[in-house]
């Protein structure tokens, strides 16, 4: 008799792959917290929990080449530390991480695991620095084998409690048991498995609650109240009672609610071992279902994206209700102005809208994720480049708990990830180097978040020697990027934006961390995919900085909505400069491109017009021109007609109606009105170009 | 067909007695049928809450076979009144799948177990043991029960 279903079992894989990534995360922070002190126990005993659970969870799973991994390891960080001798844990434990990572990564996908020769290189290493250390040796105390197992004389269907109970309480819940023994309770363990097909589940739980308490006091029980009861298979407490053991059995074998029971008494000698604080007792034992794993996470549940998105996607569909509600109201308003059911109209409608608004804000609010999550990994990444470089490089991290879309931040992590091994590989100058420039010898590397608007600006910050933007231009004619000419009336801003070029790196040599002239150009299409910009700032010698900017939130945005040619479109309210007039005799032709001059400045000319050739915007009227910055530029469109501005819900669009790359999605109005959201940094890009002359005639 | 054991109350070796408690006559006679095989006793009978407990306080029953929803009162708040006054009292819930938070509401009042609608006797029969506990034991084997529990 088994506890899990197959189909049980995939949903507690998946539960240990992302679980697991946590444990990793951990691990990798404890090896650079190590790299500083070394024999810091509380970092040895995070280490030690770390390895625990992943034992016992890999072995779980039945990941057996992961799970005696990490016990052998365990086994080495349980030996007594000598002193002076740590040197190498902290690699040993970096290996380690990156070795139970790939090994994850492989049975995610289903093959089987690399070797993990260079983590058992590194063990042995370690352990050959104190002699007598056989990881057997320590395998009985800490392994932590539960106890029991169920006494010989319980039917074999009884096992299966034993398999599924692992009775991790919590420190409080240690607490009162420990207490309750040193009263001179008799405190038992027990764990009831709930008949699995039981249609009644809730009510089932309720008596075994109910049962429980008739035996005894409860001081602890497992799962709580409020967890879904479906996935409820087993139930676990600790019972302090003056009634004997079979006493309890007896009353615990409740027909048709309870098919397994496993009951064994607390000792003084137990709970020295529950002392030790080992969250999983049992290491071949299943997890008692996703739920006590939910525990661990404590008052945090974890959902499928998916399922925030169907919500999310509701919401949209309200909010594009409501708009047609109130245009419904509004033409009442003018049909019927005396009409005493107007006000109330307006009234039950500004309620719903304010309502609706929270509910939107809530939802949002739900994938957002501090960016923590996102900037944990650099320290790790920054420590592996300046190691294989031989670079001195600290990193120092701020802002990290400005709240971003889970979905942003999991597309940034990419070109962050590049834009970091970038500042240490290339950024940041050898040390010596450092010196004679009077720097101080050790390289900075900073990451910062902050709110900007409706927007998150992440900031990839190096103090290294600058980027060279002579030889970035350079070579940027070299490859025929652009021409000499071109070059020359270039501003500074728009030569330090050519490092985002395909195919152009200034890196004076390709190594395996970066230059190989990828990147740049995908860090920027990154960006522009989740309707972000990049710029960069940098001074020779003083440094460089990537100023990424992104939006809240993908879901929605605020937009202003104009008409040009026939068709209606949207661009983000966030790249809106302003919106001026402008007739069009004030347009110039200079280099064979059509340029607005708006006070002081020269703005490219972007005829929407051209994008649908659709009939052109009236020729010497007075114009509407919207000026929006795509990365460092500016530009006018040239619009017909204002419409308003407007909270979008973003529809994607895979129909071939349009050129897809310059719409980056539609939305629908309340009345029913497709509008495009123009995805300005392509449109600028094709429609800012130099343009023959009888194009614009 | 089931063999069952007759139970008889520890203390005075008499047949455990019954009250069944249910609007529906049919259900009523079905569960009397069962009781019957058991080897148990009908101490009453009642077709809604008020009566039910007013039928407990005569007959002082070992055993109440309780529906959910009926009409005057519910099951639940029969439950809740009986265990008031009788806090040994020995209630059973039966009740179809769909009445799982009454269930619940009534475990909470103190009802002792449930059984679900359709009864199987076999079932029933497990809970009516557990239920009584060291209360009952099984009587000496000198009738012949023949009986069949017709579902």
């Amino acid at each position: 008799m088994t506890f899990f279903s197959e189909e049980r079992a995939a949903e507690l894989r998946e539960v240990f792959f992302e679980s697991s990534q946590e444990i990793l995360q951990g691990l990798n922070e404890c090896g650079l917290a190590l790299e500083k002190h070394a024999d810091d126990p509380a970092i040895l005993r995070r280490v030690r929990r770390a390895l625990h659970t992943l034992k016992g969870d890999a072995a779980a799973c039945g990941y057996l080449d992961m799970s005696k991994l990490a016990h052998d390891l365990e086994d080495a960080f349980s030996a007594e530390l000598p002193a002076g001798k740590t040197g190498a844990l902290a690699e040993l434990v970096l290996t380690a991480a990156d070795t139970f990572h790939a090994m994850l990564s492989a049975y995610r996908e289903n093959i089987l695991p690399p070797p993990s020769e260079a983590v058992r290189a590194c063990l042995q290493q370690y352990l050959g620095q104190h002699p007598g250390q056989h990881p057997a040796q320590h395998s009985a105390p800490h392994s932590a084998q539960h106890p029991g197992g169920g006494p010989s004389t319980l039917p074999p269907a009884e096992h299966s409690a034993s398999r599924g109970a692992q009775f991790g309480w919590s420190e409080y819940e240690q607490m009162m048991i420990e207490e309750a023994v040193a009263r001179g309770e008799a405190v038992y363990n027990v764990a009831l498995e709930i008949v699995p097909d039981s249609p009644l589940r809730a009510a089932a739980l309720q008596l075994v609650r109910n049962v429980l308490h008739a035996c005894g006091s409860i001081l602890a029980l497992r799962p709580d109240d409020n967890v879904v009861v479906e996935d409820v298979k087993v139930i676990e407490a600790a019972v302090a009672s003056s009634r004997s053991r079979d006493w309890i059995e007896q009353k615990c074998a409740i027909p048709s609610v309870v098919s397994a029971i496993l009951i064994e008494k607390i000792e003084d000698s137990e709970m020295k071992i529950v002392e030790s604080g080992q969250a999983h007792l049992v290491p071949q034992a299943v997890p008692p279902s996703s739920v006590a794993a939910l525990h661990t996470v404590e008052n945090s549940l974890r959902v499928d994206t998916a399922r925030i998105d169907a919500v999310m996607n509701l919401v949209g569909e309200l909010i594009i209700g409501k708009s047609a509600l109130q245009q419904i109201v509004s033409e009442f308003e003018k049909r019927l102005p005396r009409d005493p059911l107007r006000s109330r109209f307006v009234d039950a409608l500004a309620f719903q809208s304010r309502v609706l608004g929270d509910l939107q804000k809530s939802v949002m609010k739900i994938r957002m994720v501090p960016v923590e999550q996102l900037f944990r990994r650099f320290p790790r990444v920054v420590r592996d480049v300046a190691k294989s470089c031989g670079k001195d490089v600290a990193l120092t991290v701020s802002g990290q708990q400005t709240d971003l879309d889970k979905s942003i931040l999991d597309a940034l992590a990419e070109p962050m990830a590049h834009l970091v091994r970038n500042a240490v590989g290339h950024g940041i100058e050898p040390s010596e180097e450092r010196i004679a420039a009077g720097k101080p010898a050790r390289g900075m590397v900073r990451l910062k978040a902050y709110h900007q608007g409706n927007q998150v600006v992440i900031e990839v910050g190096d103090d290294g020697r600058g980027i060279d933007s002579a030889s970035l231009l350079s070579k940027a004619i070299e490859r025929g990027i652009i021409t000499r000419e071109e070059a020359a009336r270039l501003s500074p801003a728009e030569s330090l934006n050519l490092v985002f070029q395909p195919g152009l790196s200034t890196a004076s040599q390709v190594t395996e961390i970066s230059g190989r002239g990828v990147g740049m150009d995908v860090v920027r299409t990154a960006l522009e995919h989740m309707k972000g910009s990049v710029r960069i700032e940098s001074k020779p010698g003083v440094g460089t900085t990537f100023l990424l900017m992104v939006p809240l939130t993908l879901a929605s945005i605020q937009a202003l909505l104009f008409r040009a040619g026939d068709q209606l479109y949207a661009v983000p309210l966030t790249m809106v400069l302003e919106i001026t007039r402008a007739t069009e005799d004030e347009i110039h032709r200079v280099d064979n491109r059509e340029v607005l001059r708006l006070r002081d400045q020269v703005l490219t000319v972007v005829r929407l017009d051209r994008l649908a050739r659709t009939r052109p915007v009236a020729v010497a009227r007075r114009l509407y021109v919207v000026v929006v910055a795509v990365a460092d530029r500016k530009f006018a469109l040239l619009v017909d007609r204002m419409v308003g501005e407007e909270e979008l819900v973003m529809k994607s669009l895979d129909g071939c109606l349009f050129d897809a790359e310059m719409v980056s999605g539609a939305s629908i109005l309340g009345d029913g009105t497709v509008v495009l959201i123009l995805n300005l940094p392509a449109v600028t890009a094709r429609l800012g170009k130099a343009q023959p002359l009888e194009a614009t005639a | 067909m089931d063999q069952y054991v007759p139970l008889i109350r520890k203390k005075d070796k008499q047949p455990i007695r019954f009250l069944v408690v249910d609007d529906s006559i049919f259900a009523r006679k079905n569960l009397t049928k069962m009781i019957d095989v058991f080897g148990g006793e009908l101490a009453g009978e009642a077709g809604d809450g008020c009566t039910a407990i007013t039928e407990y306080n005569r007959t002082l029953p070992d055993i109440v076979l309780m529906d959910i929803t009926m009409p005057q009162m519910e099951g639940i708040e029969a439950v809740e009144r009986i265990v008031r006054q009788h806090a040994d009292a020995r209630i059973i819930m039966v009740s179809s799948v769909g009445y799982q938070e009454n269930i619940l509401a009534a475990l909470q009042k103190g009802a002792k177990h449930f059984v679900q609608k359709p009864v199987r006797p076999d079932v029933l029969y497990e809970i009516i043991r557990y239920v009584l506990g060291d209360d009952a034991e099984a009587a000496p084997a000198v009738t012949t029960l023949a009986g069949e529990a017709r579902l």
